[in-house]
């Protein structure tokens, strides 16, 4: 019914309706559009006011600027979870909308599955299962989360605590998905359910947050139309980035594979550690060398290798657009490795192929897959790759004639499981498996001798083995290592220069002929000569080399030659830092100087290496950070012919910065030939594409500098005249022009440059389908893998890897039914870990100390400090007691955020120690009973004490007899009965208690135990606990204080001014006068007093009776109450009932459901 | 736990300072293994295992295990907390040997450290607490580390015996801005300290008539102050010196100095002070030379933007310190030449993305 479009409406064009429409429109003409005079302010003071309010509103609506790390151009796909109870229809959304995306119907989702929903915007939709650790986990990674929720039943505990979860990490964007609403039959009840179900989830998230409705499914898919909105909603959604996210590199692992050798595997009977690689989008920042990583779920580790792999499911561009035909539109990209995508099925250990009907191998209409490509490429390969190897051949020159030959390394083994692990897409084109493209560069290299194809050919050979392409500089450096194992010194220096001409050349226009050169240079291992020597001789060496008609461009050359050498320090100076072992000294001493003389620092080499001259290790002795300068050095400064030229550093020096401005070289004026090529000598080197695009004109120079001065003039006018007021940003354009200055500035830095230094400096990029390798995996991991409990590996920044006190700011959640209690272990979600931990909890105390507490407060913040993993300061977080699924209530205890990281902690108890006087003087007082040695009293000489009642003192110094007793002093005499006691405050460690949640290594998930209660452990083995008998608790007997009377001496009294005289008179024994006189009533005086009787009886009488009266005006209505309140709970019940009945119709729904579901797969 | 993993190991005792800084900044425990172990007096020096035992106070939880022969350390870094601390320097380094990495360390401490060192201020090694003072102070501030950044001079104490006092004030950050320093200027001013301590004050202003003899030719603007330090802030012994330094433009500095000698006439001193400010305003660059370390170190711990700093070629150390940097950090710069279309000039453009170092020892609220 929704899917048929109304019919539209068709306004007359004749007739009367016509007609009169024409004449009621000329009337109105006038009024249509906006009416500024209906909205113009009444008065000058509410225009103020108007004008104020907007521009409080318009300040509203800013927010901070944050930085976004995310590349714009090539930005990872967002990750879009589905969360909600089973049988919600979460996978029948991702089927959907994969269907909406795709055109493909998956028959089961399992792991991510990422597609391509625009030109800019790819997807990976997650399931995310009823699990709280998937729940904890993904809630940490998700860009934007599909709420499902059963709207015939509303929400249930999970997804509150879903959303509580989202709160601590960084709020994600959350779209609610109502669905089962085919299940409500009465339209009232459909309507009343939905706009409950949307107060309760605007309170939730935000007022106004979006929330879908879906109808009924409909060929196991939800209605397109429906579909097609969402997803329109999805498309257009802006993601603000979270902080946490936006300061940390993170993968969401699409695939997995076991790189074990199988021969491990079998020994070990499947318990040896693995090695394993992830794949995955990556997300966040920059993904470094060296960077160690956490997988939740799992633990700590260290990256092996990270490499950038071919982006499996790539943004559409010009290219592919162009390629694209008409028949693929139908096949959308879609990448699901855990799924059954693309017909290959990546199992724990195996990997399936599906193949459609009957196959047969050349068969031209019938598209291959992925799989049966690779397959049939494996099938293709006749021989073994050892060798293939051993066959190939390798020239170093064109012109040279031997071959090299290449040791045969065991290479073999990494290659084989690589093919165990199948590459699908990659499989011709990557380096993953570098089989096919190794047998290519090596025919090649065969075939051609030209230069290019010897440097491919070279690095080819050199990574033999390698697996990845990124990682490139390490290994050679490893590789290095073993040839020298192996090979003569000369060859080392050989295979340095090698690379370098390989950096060299890139971009280089006249390579051939220079190239020539340093190789001429290079390849002379005895070449150990200085700057001056060197530059000379080279050009030498070229005239020999060279035909003698060049011999006239032989200064031309040299000239060239020179600046070549000197712009290659561009390259030299990282390369000689970081992929050289040689001595800073010398890189710093001989920089412009040689490539050649090599330091290594092997340990072969080292063995039987001279020590350093004496001379270079005196002065490095000292670790000085001032310059010493040699004298010539120094003295050559004398020389004031030198000084001249430094006038041009000055602002007073002759230059102009005009002329600076001009070629930057402050030779302009002479020799306008040799000037004119050596400028354009330099344009060509640096791009050779667009050689001389200089103006040679000198008028068009002369034009140029006339409008630049111009130019200049009129900003300095500009400058003069403009209101600087106006000009000035305010804080929020600054900061945002700021940051786009320095994003710019970014991109643009690391523009130019070729990939591998890229990710020397930068690290792979967020956006790149990045190949993570991790050592020593648990086996568990592998053995329990289960595609439906998402794998995230989260990088750690430097301050994370270590481990400390972490104070947070914490709250117990209100919907948590229990107080948390100090030394209750907790599990923590902080950062990407989740660990369980003790926390002890504190209040600070008058600014003074950080008094332990024994349980949270009711509605309060506190703070609680623990030993655990660092988090940064500000990191939110949240608690729980317990992950299982069975607890009962609402799971999320806790929520904070962390304060502070230590290594020490200052929490105090309030202890108290008691003591009691053995002997009473004026003042002093020696007291017993605290302390039970001279040395502890010692510890305390001078500390604070107090009796009971009130009576300050000291202590003093302890007494030779009753050991531990000791002297005291007090303000004022005190009681022999008196306590005394001493306030002390005991430093509370927290337990060292560090147990990390390894979910993801059990078989079964959601089982986790922590370490439990004393009490539930007792519970649990039925022990009874323990009484101590003295802390049962008897009845207190305090005897009567008897006081004494106070009595004062005659002699004293007599003394004392009246004012201070005991006042206390003795009890008249003796009688009155009164008492002693009887009274007589005069006969009226009798009556009158007996009828006042009279009438107070009366009175009495009528009070009693009223009063009975309206107690049994009472009792009547209380009857009625109970009566009342007993038909309510009737009705109560009712109500509950039939609630029980409609949620237990729904479970044996679900129940048939997944029946239906599991006798469908049988099928 | 997962210490053991990442400890790292050195060899050698160069470099020890950079290589300790950089460990207590990234947390990750350090070995430093044959320090002197050729020499004929092996192991750490007493400057050294003073170093250690200051930075000991500075921070809380680090562990320093010192082999029995002294040829081997373990550093297991903690917590930086900073606060008000004191330190006798020993008299074989000057103060300046102490202050140069505390400077890096304390913008990330708990606290503002307030630390005062008694030693030597000025020797011919170390920089001088006067170049401390006016140039490595304002190498950080281009960071913006500026507010409560102070060194005061409070006593001078020239080798062999020392008595000088400094107090060193410096506020904590959040992180560190990125730089962004390419345009090194054109020298605008040159200032310059001279100071003597026991000895005729005349000696300070022939130092200074002898400096400006050979400045003045280039610019106008030179003030060099002379300050003559009496009684008991002059320490206890006699010594005089010059430091220069020259300001661009663009806020570019460049220093030099050069420390009294026996039986070397103070015009002598003044001229190598003089010579060495010439050769370090040659070498170019818009860091000073003997700066380097701290600002790319600065750069390395920046926000996670590309940090540019325009410098001349890097000293031994820098290399080193380059290296070192990558262990700890994994990060590697990119060093490209500044003027390509100029053969003469060495400069270097040293550009890095920041890790985006955040002070995790800051406590809030």
């Amino acid at each position: 019914m929704e899917g048929e479009p109304h019919k539209a409406h068709r306004p007359a064009h004749s007739g009367a309706k016509a007609e009169k429409k024409k004449v009621k429109g000329k009337g109105k003409e006038k009024q249509t559009g906006f009416n500024e005079k209906a909205f113009a302010p009444k008065s000058g003071r509410r225009a103020e006011k108007q004008g104020r309010r907007n521009v409080e509103r318009e300040q509203t609506r800013l927010h901070v600027p944050l930085v976004n790390r995310t590349p714009d151009d090539q930005p990872p796909p967002v990750i879009v979870v589905i969360v909600g109870p089973p049988g919600v229809g979460k996978s029948t959304l991702i089927k959907s909308l994969v269907r909406r995306y795709t055109k493909q119907t998956l028959s089961e989702i399992k792991g991510p599955v990422t597609v391509v929903s625009g030109k800019k915007r790819r997807l990976t939709f997650v399931e995310c299962n009823n699990d709280l650790n998937s729940m904890i986990d993904i809630g940490k990674v998700a860009d934007l989360v599909l709420l499902m929720i059963d709207g015939s039943f509303g929400f249930e505990m999970e997804q509150f605590e879903f959303l509580n979860i989202l709160q601590a990490h960084g709020f994600p964007k959350v779209i609610g998905v109502l669905t089962h609403l085919d299940l409500i039959r009465k339209q009232a009840t459909l309507k009343n359910t939905k706009k409950m179900l949307k107060k309760r989830f605007w309170t939730e998230i935000y007022q106004g947050a979006k929330l879908f409705y879906l109808s009924g499914v409909l060929n196991g898919r939800y209605p397109d139309r429906e579909i097609q909105n969402l997803s329109r909603f999805i498309s257009v959604m802006k993601f603000r980035p979270l902080v946490f996210r936006n300061s940390h590199p993170y993968v969401l692992v699409d695939r997995l594979e076991d790189l074990t050798p199988r021969e491990d595997v079998r020994a070990s009977d499947g318990k040896c550690d693995r090695k394993m690689t992830v794949y995955g989008y990556l997300r966040g920042t920059n993904l470094r060398d060296r960077m160690k990583v956490h997988i939740p779920g799992v633990g700590d580790f260290s990256v092996a290798t990270v490499s950038v792999l071919k982006d499996p499911c790539p943004l559409p561009d010009v290219e592919s657009e162009k390629r694209r035909k008409l028949s693929e539109k139908k096949k959308l990209l879609v990448h699901a490795p855990m799924s059954d995508v693309g017909g290959v099925t990546y199992d724990k250990d195996a990997v399936y192929i599906n193949v459609p009907g009957n196959f047969t191998r050349d068969n031209p209409d019938v598209t291959q897959g992925e799989g049966e490509k690779m397959v049939i490429d494996l099938q293709d390969a006749h021989e073994t790759l050892d060798t293939a190897v051993a066959r190939s051949q390798i020239r170093l020159l064109g012109s040279s004639s031997k071959i090299l030959a290449i040791g045969t390394d065991s290479a073999g083994e990494d290659m084989s499981v690589d093919d165990l692990s199948g590459d699908e897409s990659e499989s011709e084109v990557s380096d993953e498996s570098s089989f096919t493209e190794e047998d290519m560069t090596d025919a090649e290299s065969d075939v051609y001798g030209g230069d290019e194809e010897f440097e491919e050919g070279c690095s080819g050979s050199k990574t033999t083995g390698d697996r990845g392409r990124t990682a490139v500089r390490n290994r050679q450096r490893s590789m290095r290592g073993l040839l020298t194992a192996s090979k003569p010194a000369a060859e080392i220096d050989f295979a340095d220069s090698d690379s370098e001409l390989g950096l060299d050349e890139a971009g280089d226009g006249e390579r051939g002929k220079f190239n020539h050169f340093s190789r001429s240079r290079n390849e002379d291992p005895n070449h150990g000569l200085g700057d001056v020597e060197n530059s000379d001789e080279t050009p030498l060496d070229v005239e020999s080399d060279v035909p003698g008609w060049k011999v006239d461009l032989q200064v031309r050359a040299a000239e060239i030659f020179n600046r070549h050498a000197t712009r290659k320090n561009r390259i030299d100076w990282m390369k000689m830092i970081y992929s050289s072992d040689r001595l800073p000294e010398y890189i710093a001493s001989g920089s412009s100087v040689k490539t050649d003389e090599m330091e290594g620092k092997d340990p072969d080499e080292e063995f039987f290496r001279l020590k350093p001259a004496a001379t270079v290790e005196e002065d490095k002795d000292w670790d000085m950070s001032k310059e010493v300068y040699t004298d010539n050095v120094l003295t050559k400064w004398e020389n004031e012919e030198l000084l001249d030229p430094l006038r041009s550093l000055f602002i007073t020096g002759q230059q102009a910065s005009g002329d600076v401005d001009e070629a930057g070289s402050p030779y302009e004026g002479d020799g306008g030939e040799f000037e004119d090529l050596e400028e354009d000598g330099g344009e060509g080197f640096h791009d050779s594409d667009a050689p001389g695009t200089r103006p040679e004109d000198p008028e068009e120079a002369h034009r140029a500098a006339l409008s630049a001065k111009k130019e200049a003039l009129k900003r300095k006018f500009d400058e003069q005249y403009d209101d600087p007021e106006t000009q000035k940003l305010d804080f929020y354009d600054e900061r945002k022009d700021e940051m786009a200055r320095q994003s710019e500035l970014n991109r643009a830095e690391l523009e130019g440059i070729d990939a591998e230094s890229r990710i020397l400096i930068e690290g792979c990029r967020p956006g790149s389908y990045v190949r993570i390798e991790l050592d020593s995996i648990p086996c568990e991991m592998v053995e329990h893998f289960d595609p439906t409990y998402p794998i995230i590996v989260g990088g750690l920044l430097p301050a994370e890897e270590r481990f400390g006190y972490v104070q947070v700011r914490i709250k117990r959640h209100r919907w948590f039914a229990k107080t948390l209690k100090t030394n209750d272990p907790l599990i923590l979600s902080i950062g990407w870990r989740r660990f369980q931990t003790v926390p002890i909890y504190s209040l600070d105390d008058h600014s003074i100390r950080m008094r332990m507490l024994k349980y949270t407060p009711e509605h309060m913040h506190c703070y609680a400090t623990f030993y655990g993993p660092v988090a940064l300061p500000n990191t939110g977080f949240c608690a729980f007691n317990s992950l299982s699924g069975d607890a009962a209530g609402f799971r999320v205890s806790a929520t904070g955020v962390v304060l502070d990281i230590d290594r020490s902690t200052k929490i105090v108890k309030k202890l108290k120690l008691t003591g009691v006087p053995i002997k009473v003087f004026k003042n002093t007082v020696f007291i017993k009973d605290m302390f039970n040695s001279a040395l502890e009293v010692a510890k305390f000489e001078g500390a604070d004490i107090k009796t009971v009642s009130g009576i300050r003192g000291q202590i003093k110094k302890a007494l030779a007899k009753p050991e531990g007793a000791f002297r005291a002093t007090f303000e004022d005499k005190i009681l022999m009965s008196d306590i005394v006691f001493l306030r002390a405050w005991y430093a509370v460690q927290p337990r060292k208690l560090y147990n990390p949640v390894t979910s993801l290594l059990l078989s079964d998930k959601g089982k986790w135990t922590g370490m439990r209660l004393t009490g539930q452990v007792r519970r649990e083995e039925g022990i009874r606990t323990p009484i101590d008998r003295n802390s049962t608790y008897k009845p207190i007997e305090r005897e009567g204080r008897r006081f004494n009377p106070l009595k004062i001496p005659k002699k004293l009294q007599a003394a004392l001014p009246y004012a201070s005289k005991p006042k206390l008179m003795k009890a008249q024994h003796r009688q009155t006068y009164m008492q002693k006189r009887a009274v007589v009533l005069e006969p009226e005086e009798k009556r009158a007093i007996a009828l006042l009787q009279q009438a107070r009886v009366l009175r009495k009488d009528q009070i009693a009776r009223r009063r009975e009266k309206k107690e049994g005006k009472r009792t009547e209505q209380r009857k009625k109450a109970a009566k009342e309140e007993e038909e309510r709970e009737a009705k109560d019940k009712e109500k509950r009932k039939q609630y029980m009945r409609v949620a237990g119709m729904k479970r044996q729904r679900e129940g048939e459901r997944e029946e239906g579901r599991t006798s469908k797969r049988s099928k | 736990m997962t210490t053991s993993g990442s400890l790292l190991k050195f060899s050698g005792h160069l470099h020890f300072r950079h290589r300790i800084v950089l460990s207590i900044l990234s947390g990750k425990p350090v070995r430093i293994d044959r320090i002197r172990s050729e020499d004929k007096d092996p192991g750490l020096r007493d400057f050294e295992a003073s170093l250690l035992r200051l930075l000991e106070k500075v921070t809380n939880g680090t562990v320093i295990e010192i082999s029995y022969t002294g040829t081997s350390v373990l550093v297991k870094p903690g917590v930086v907390v900073g606060g008000s601390i004191t330190h006798d320097c020993p008299l074989s380094r000057s103060v300046g040997y102490f202050l140069e990495p505390l400077i890096m360390i304390a913008p990330f401490a708990k606290k503002p450290l307030n630390l005062t060192l008694r030693g030597i201020t000025t020797d011919d090694r170390d920089l001088s607490v006067d170049l401390i003072r006016t140039v490595t102070l304002p190498h950080i501030q281009l960071f913006g580390i500026d507010e409560g950044l102070e060194l005061r001079i409070k006593k001078r104490g020239a080798p062999p015996l020392g008595g000088g006092e400094v107090q060193f004030l410096c506020s904590i950050v959040k992180q560190v801005k990125t730089l962004d320093f390419v345009e090194p200027g054109k020298i605008k001013r040159i200032r310059g300290i001279s100071h003597a301590v026991r000895v005729s004050p005349q000696f300070s202003n022939r130092m200074i008539e002898a400096a400006r003899s050979v400045l003045n030719r280039f610019i106008p603007d030179i003030y060099l102050y002379s300050d003559v330090y009496k009684g008991e802030e002059s320490g206890k012994s006699p010594g005089y010196a010059l430091s220069l330094l020259a300001e661009s433009t663009t806020g570019a500095l460049h220093c030099s100095e050069a420390v009294s000698k026996p039986g070397v006439p103070p015009e002598d001193i003044a001229r190598q002070a003089t010579y060495a400010l010439l050769e370090e305003i040659k070498r170019g660059g818009c860091v000073d030379r003997s700066h380097q370390i701290l600002v790319l170190l600065m750069m390395v711990l920046g926000s996670e933007d590309i940090g540019r700093c325009r410098m001349g070629e890097p000293s031994p150390r820098t290399i080193q310190f380059l290296r070192d940097a990558r262990e700890f950090f994994g990060v590697s710069f990119k060093i490209a030449k500044a003027e390509s279309t100029n053969p003469d000039s060495t400069d270097l453009i040293f550009s890095c993305l920041g890790i985006g170092y955040v002070n995790a020892n800051r406590t809030l609220a």
